[in-house]
């Protein structure tokens, strides 16, 4: 039977029609439609068992969290309900510890400046280079540490401090003006707070309570524990200032006040009390009385402030029935603020009477050190970085040979970034331990990653602005994901090899001598009752287990204040709180925003955060700069207009957006943006809005301030 | 004859070439562990108290036991001397692989029989042969999204997309 083209054919035929009968093609096609799913590049997820691990977030305010972690690695961030700073809640920077492990801006390990890039080299090789410089430097050292509440900064003071510096500045923050306004001008005791949880009356002067002042998600809390579901709010929330923030626009009332008169506000509605019979026993008491009601009587200050005298009557009487009224003063960027304006916010407390009560004002006091020759946090608030770098610029001091910067970007976050870089330049060596490629790294010559707070030992001591003395402390969660090391047990390594004795080998063992001290020192463990419970009550409870408490994120809390002796009311500060006559060359002012989604003084926006940026913020890679349609008038353009935004420092390139939030002569714009360096993510977005921040001295004091700077604007 | 021989091949043949056989990194006897050694199977596959699965045990686990062999089989002594000495968790091929974008939790699925969905190892002496496919790279054993979708059917639960992909 031979093969012709018939059978041929029929046997194609048949096998074809046979193979559609068997699974074949049916087969391959669903097999080759899943192995198209199944690329070996592709990631698989590694399971495992599920623990919430408590641990420090510190990327902006510091507040506690937990990281959600599934068979032992990080996956996630969510709230600590156990701790009173957070109560489950987090700031917006917070989830993005998990993210930024593996973000293209961390540092994989050690590098060396080598012309104008960086090569790698080893922990080894790095940590004596370092050695060398220091004993180069002779005691030429200084420190920049952008961790106020953490213990590393009191390990790297006592490094400074060991070697015969005394140049350790902390990176400049709200607590640096309260430190100046309380402490030094006001002789009081202790850290300032505020019992927001008790009050039933909160007035806001310029600080931005819900976004950048002292303990936001606390504050935030509180916030929301005053308004419960389905009742009557329990608390009246006023804002005033230049500009309606978020904070305002949650608030029951806001209050449009000038910019740069804050403290002409308060001193305002200080005369307004007084009038209607308040008083107070501190020293200086009758010149403080005498001053406000001549030069601040609210008729007087109407024009200076905005602020209508009827305003001033309605909010003063607001205050007076009250039963347990607080006033809260700061900057509304954070930082760079007068200590007239706090000064100003404290004095109306001391009128209203609420210093050391429930609702009211409260003097915290400190945490002794444990580290030998370590600082203590008040000690540390008495330098100024600004007024360091200014002096080092001008050469009225000499640079350090030796500078280094932990966890902090002075190169981006300072004002007058172009003078203080000059200052920076000066320096011979510059060391950053920062975890991410920042401003400032990119400028060093040696750079020694710091590990991230859930890849080491962390813990957080009273922020600014807590009403109780607060100690949390975190353990690892995870090993680092790259070759970075604890800066803490950097410095106590280096510290040993330099002969300075600080006391300790390692910073878990700094970390156990703190809760072994705070064991002894009364306060007890806040996992039943709540700080503000207790004082409320008037009880200062006492007990339970530290070491047991610490390990699952309660923290150790107490609700004792500082004795006062000798507070005063600096009336010389206050003389001058008026603000400064306008500057025909530059007529307006700008109101730096510190937005926490936006990034911080720290890092840069996180990947995560970018959807969150509003388009009246940020326009494709665009700052916004907002102004009302008035000043927009003034100035001659119109929104959407591209302008340059001139001080007598810097000019930055905005994007006009007209926006009635925003007083008459003030112009906002948010601070975080406009990176060189950190990731692809951030860097070239919107401008640094820092670099049209001009420093002035402030009245008597002397000291820099810069968040009311002056600018003017063009149409580009 | 093309009739005939495309029908062998691929109802015969085809189904034998498209799967390579595997054995496991080495022979585990249950009935060893459950008649012998008198454990129960949660002592090794058990809900954490989180809810999910442990699955296999962890090396560590079975280290609890093996960290020295405990008798003259040779599998034991493989096992100690590859994993336990050096610290290697056992590469199991698992019968059952679901991929990432399955979301199956067992616990919801308690009520079942283990053996409504896996092969009866309890009982097996020897590790029962692990056939790959040579194309999609998965088990022969793998549930496919209809088996889900008929049980599910059958047992009144949703057949909605996001009750199994998030």
């Amino acid at each position: 039977m031979g093969v012709n083209r018939r059978r041929f054919i029929m046997f194609v035929a048949g096998a074809v029609a046979g193979t559609l009968a068997t699974p074949i093609p049916f087969k391959l096609a669903d097999d080759s439609s899943i192995w198209t799913q199944n690329w070996p590049w592709i990631p698989r997820l590694q399971y495992g068992g599920i623990a919430h691990v408590p641990m420090i977030s510190k990327l902006g305010a510091p507040a506690p969290v937990n990281v959600t972690t599934a068979g032992g690695r990080p996956c996630a961030v969510t709230g600590n309900a156990k701790n009173p700073l957070s109560q489950g809640g987090m700031g917006a920077l917070a989830p993005a510890e998990v993210q930024l492990r593996y973000g293209p801006a961390r540092i994989k390990g050690p590098l060396k400046k080598a012309g104008d890039s960086f090569s790698p080299l080893s922990w080894e090789e790095a940590e004596a280079l370092l050695l060398e410089k220091m004993k180069a430097a002779k005691g030429k050292v200084a420190a920049v540490c952008g961790d106020e509440t953490g213990t590393a900064a009191e390990v790297l003071s006592g490094l400074v401090a060991g070697v015969g510096s005394s140049a350790f500045c902390l990176m400049p923050g709200e607590s640096h003006v309260a430190a100046r306004a309380w402490n030094r001008l006001m002789q009081g005791k202790g850290q300032p707070g505020y019992d927001l949880e008790n009050a039933d009356c909160v007035l806001a002067i310029g600080a931005d309570l819900f976004e950048s002042f002292g303990t936001p998600v606390r504050n935030a809390k509180a916030l929301a524990a005053s308004r419960p579901a389905g009742a009557d709010s329990k608390t009246t929330w006023i804002y005033a200032g230049p500009v309606r923030t978020r904070t305002a626009a949650v608030c029951d009332q806001y209050i449009p006040v000038a910019p740069g008169a804050g403290a002409a506000f308060a001193l305002g509605l200080a005369a307004q009390l007084i009038q209607m019979g308040a008083a107070a026993e501190a020293q200086g008491f009758e010149a403080f009385r005498a001053l406000v009601t001549s030069a601040y009587a609210p008729a007087k200050i109407k024009d200076a402030t905005g602020v209508a005298p009827e305003a001033f009557a309605a909010l003063a009487k607001t205050l007076a029935s009250a039963k347990r009224p607080l006033v809260v003063a700061g900057s509304v960027m954070g930082r760079g603020g007068a200590a007239a304006d706090v000064v100003a916010g404290l004095c109306l407390n001391l009128l209203l009477g609420n210093l050391g009560k429930p609702g009211g004002l409260r003097a915290i006091p400190e945490i002794a050190p444990v580290v030998t020759g370590g600082l203590t946090r008040s000690q540390m608030l008495k330098a100024d970085l600004v007024d360091f770098l200014m002096q080092v610029d001008a050469g009225k001091l000499p640079a350090p040979e030796v500078l280094l910067v932990h966890e902090a970007n002075p190169a981006y976050a300072l004002p007058e970034p172009e003078t203080l870089g000059k200052a920076l330049a000066k320096v011979p060596f510059k060391v950053s331990f920062s975890p991410f490629m920042d401003e400032t790294a990119a400028m060093c010559d040696l750079i020694l990653p710091n590990t991230l707070s859930l890849e080491r030992f962390e813990d957080l001591i009273t922020p600014y602005g807590s009403s109780f003395a607060s100690y949390t402390m975190a353990a690892p969660v995870a090993a680092p994901a790259c070759d970075a090391k604890s800066t803490a047990d950097v410095v106590l390594g280096l510290a040993k090899t330099l002969g300075v004795d600080l006391g300790f080998a390692t910073f878990e063992d700094v970390l156990a001598a703190r809760v072994a001290a705070l064991a002894e020192s009364g306060g007890f463990m806040s996992d039943t009752v709540m700080p503000w419970q207790a004082i409320a009550d008037g009880s200062a409870p006492e007990g339970g287990d530290l070491a047991e408490g610490l390990g699952t994120g309660t923290p150790w809390v107490s609700v004792a204040q500082a004795e006062q002796g000798g507070l005063t009311f600096p009336v010389q500060v206050l003389e001058k709180a008026l603000p400064g006559t306008p500057d025909a060359a530059f007529p307006f002012s700008l109101v730096p925003l510190a937005l926490e989604n936006v990034g911080s003084a720290k890092v840069a926006t996180p990947p995560s955060n970018l959807t969150t940026i509003r388009d009246d913020e940020l326009k494709a890679s665009s700052l916004c700069l907002a102004m009302c349609g008035q000043t927009a008038a003034k100035a001659g353009v119109a929104g959407g207009d591209l302008v340059k935004v001139a001080s007598a420092r810097g000019e930055i390139m905005a994007l006009v957006d007209i926006d009635e939030a925003v007083m008459p002569g003030a112009v906002a714009a948010p601070l975080g943006l406009g990176h060189t360096a950190f990731d692809v993510y951030s860097r070239g977005k919107g401008a640094n809005v820092c670099k049209v921040l001009t420093v002035s001295a402030e009245p008597v004091t002397g000291l820099p301030v810069w968040d009311s700077s002056k600018v003017k604007i063009a149409k580009s | 004859m093309g009739l005939i021989l495309s029908l062998g091949v691929g109802w015969f043949v085809f189904p034998q070439v498209l799967y390579s056989e595997k054995q496991q990194p080495f022979n585990f006897s249950h009935p060893a562990h459950v008649e012998n050694a008198g454990m129960s199977c949660e002592d090794c596959h058990f809900f954490r108290d989180d809810g999910s699965y442990a699955g296999y045990p962890t090396l560590e686990k079975c280290a609890e036991c093996h960290a020295a062999p405990q008798t003259d089989n040779p599998d034991e002594a493989k096992f100690v001397a590859e994993y336990v000495e050096k610290g290697k968790e056992v590469p199991w091929l698992t019968y059952q692989y679901q991929p990432d974008n399955v979301f199956f939790s067992h616990i919801a699925h308690n009520a079942f029989d283990c053996t409504d969905c896996h092969p009866d190892v309890a009982k097996m002496d020897k590790t029962p042969t692990y056939y790959q496919n040579r194309l999609s790279g998965y088990s022969k054993q793998t549930m496919k999204m209809w088996q889900c979708e008929r049980c599910h059917a059958e047992n009144g639960v949703s057949n909605a997309c996001f009750v199994c992909h998030k």
